[in-house]
């Protein structure tokens, strides 16, 4: 069998039988907004296979919140429905009115998986500080699962670690497993082997992991957990994932 | 439009705060208003108020309308009135060795006050 005849095989496989990671998403127009930025940050919500750029459709999320200085404030009705990598996604212009972190945090409806005989529910949520004020970089917002960070979630240089904490039903979970995935924006970036595609690191015996991107941009951490509970499906109990993710942009470094 | 109003009064800004090395427990200045007052307030990036700043607040053509000191919570109110903000403001504060600004817009000013 020629090796071209091969890779035509193979890459017919991949495309019928996609394995990408899954990946709620909240990306915000910059992490990072100064007075000069303007006075609001644009939200794109989706779900998707971030490396492949492939976009899945994202029903109306369950909920959909901001936190700021401790108070949590609804978002869900402010959400407009937007097409984001080709399929349904939302979009939201939330207005900046004092400095600090504002964490945006998104609970989708599950979504059944029948490759994986599961549902899905990934518990979503990323960062923004205002006008150079980073007080509440650490939130915990008390979902049922989440990365708690331990680095400040924004201003990272590419190749900085970042490590955070995974928890379930607010406690730590030992030796959490947390796949990693670039959100590949443009394609630019290329896999020499489809386990680069999503990598995975291990937490410690506290709930702790730590990466370093080899590159800027947005990079999706997911701790994958198996709910304590069922949903039905085709009158069947069925597993649960819960995914804590959380989305960190890297900066570029601008040094030598 | 927020860009062009903030590049005008930034070099202002610029001018008040360069020379000024960026320091570890950097200052951060907000302002708000009410329509009835200003609020000026100014914190370290620990997390802690400056007990004293002095604070001038600075229209679009570079004229200091008013000045002020923070009292020991970092804050600072200052009469609406006392100003002409058809230019916008630029206020700044400076602790001795911190500085920092904040420029409020003609934008951000009818947001509030022409609603």
């Amino acid at each position: 069998m020629s090796r071209v005849f091969l890779a035509s095989l193979v890459a017919s496989a991949t495309v019928a039988w996609p394995l990408q990671a899954h990946y709620g998403m909240i990306i915000p127009s910059d992490p990072m907004i100064s007075q000069e930025d303007g006075r609001s940050v644009d939200l794109t919500m989706s779900f998707s296979h971030p490396f492949e750029h492939d976009g899945m459709v994202l029903e109306r999320p369950a909920a959909f919140t901001v936190t700021h200085e401790g108070e949590t404030v609804d978002l869900l009705g402010s959400l407009s429905e937007a097409t984001v990598m080709d399929e349904t996604g939302f979009t939201l212009t939330y207005d900046l009115e004092r400095p600090g972190t504002y964490v945006f945090a998104m609970e989708p409806e599950p979504y059944w998986e029948p490759d994986e005989d599961a549902f899905i529910i990934h518990y979503t949520k990323t960062y923004v500080s205002a006008y150079g004020d980073d007080e509440g970089w650490d939130t915990e917002l008390g979902l049922k699962t989440e990365i708690v960070p331990l680095s400040k979630p924004f201003a990272l240089w590419e190749r900085n670690v970042f490590q955070g904490i995974v928890k379930l039903d607010g406690a730590a979970v030992p030796f959490a497993e947390v796949e990693v995935e670039f959100f590949n924006e443009g394609a630019a970036a290329t896999a020499p082997d489809e386990l680069m595609i999503t990598q995975t690191v291990k937490a410690d015996e506290n709930g702790v992991f730590t990466y370093a991107p080899p590159g800027a941009g947005w990079w999706g951490f997911a701790a994958l957990n198996t709910a304590d509970y069922t949903l039905p499906q085709d009158s069947e109990d069925k597993h649960v994932e819960l995914g804590a993710v959380i989305w960190v942009h890297f900066e570029d470094w601008t040094g030598q | 439009m927020i860009k062009r109003v903030i590049g005008q009064l930034g070099c202002v800004a610029a001018l008040i705060v360069l020379g000024v090395t960026a320091e570890a427990h950097q200052l951060n200045v907000f302002a708000s208003t009410d329509c009835t007052t200003v609020l000026v307030e100014a914190k370290f990036s620990t997390g802690r108020r400056p007990i004293s700043g002095d604070v001038q607040f600075i229209d679009g053509e570079d004229k200091v309308l008013a000045t002020g000191t923070l009292n020991d919570d970092g804050t600072l109110r200052v009469p609406w009135t006392d100003l002409d903000t058809s230019t916008g403001l630029l206020i700044t504060v400076s602790t001795g060795a911190h500085k920092d600004f904040w420029i409020m817009t003609p934008e951000d000013i009818a947001k509030k006050c022409q609603s």
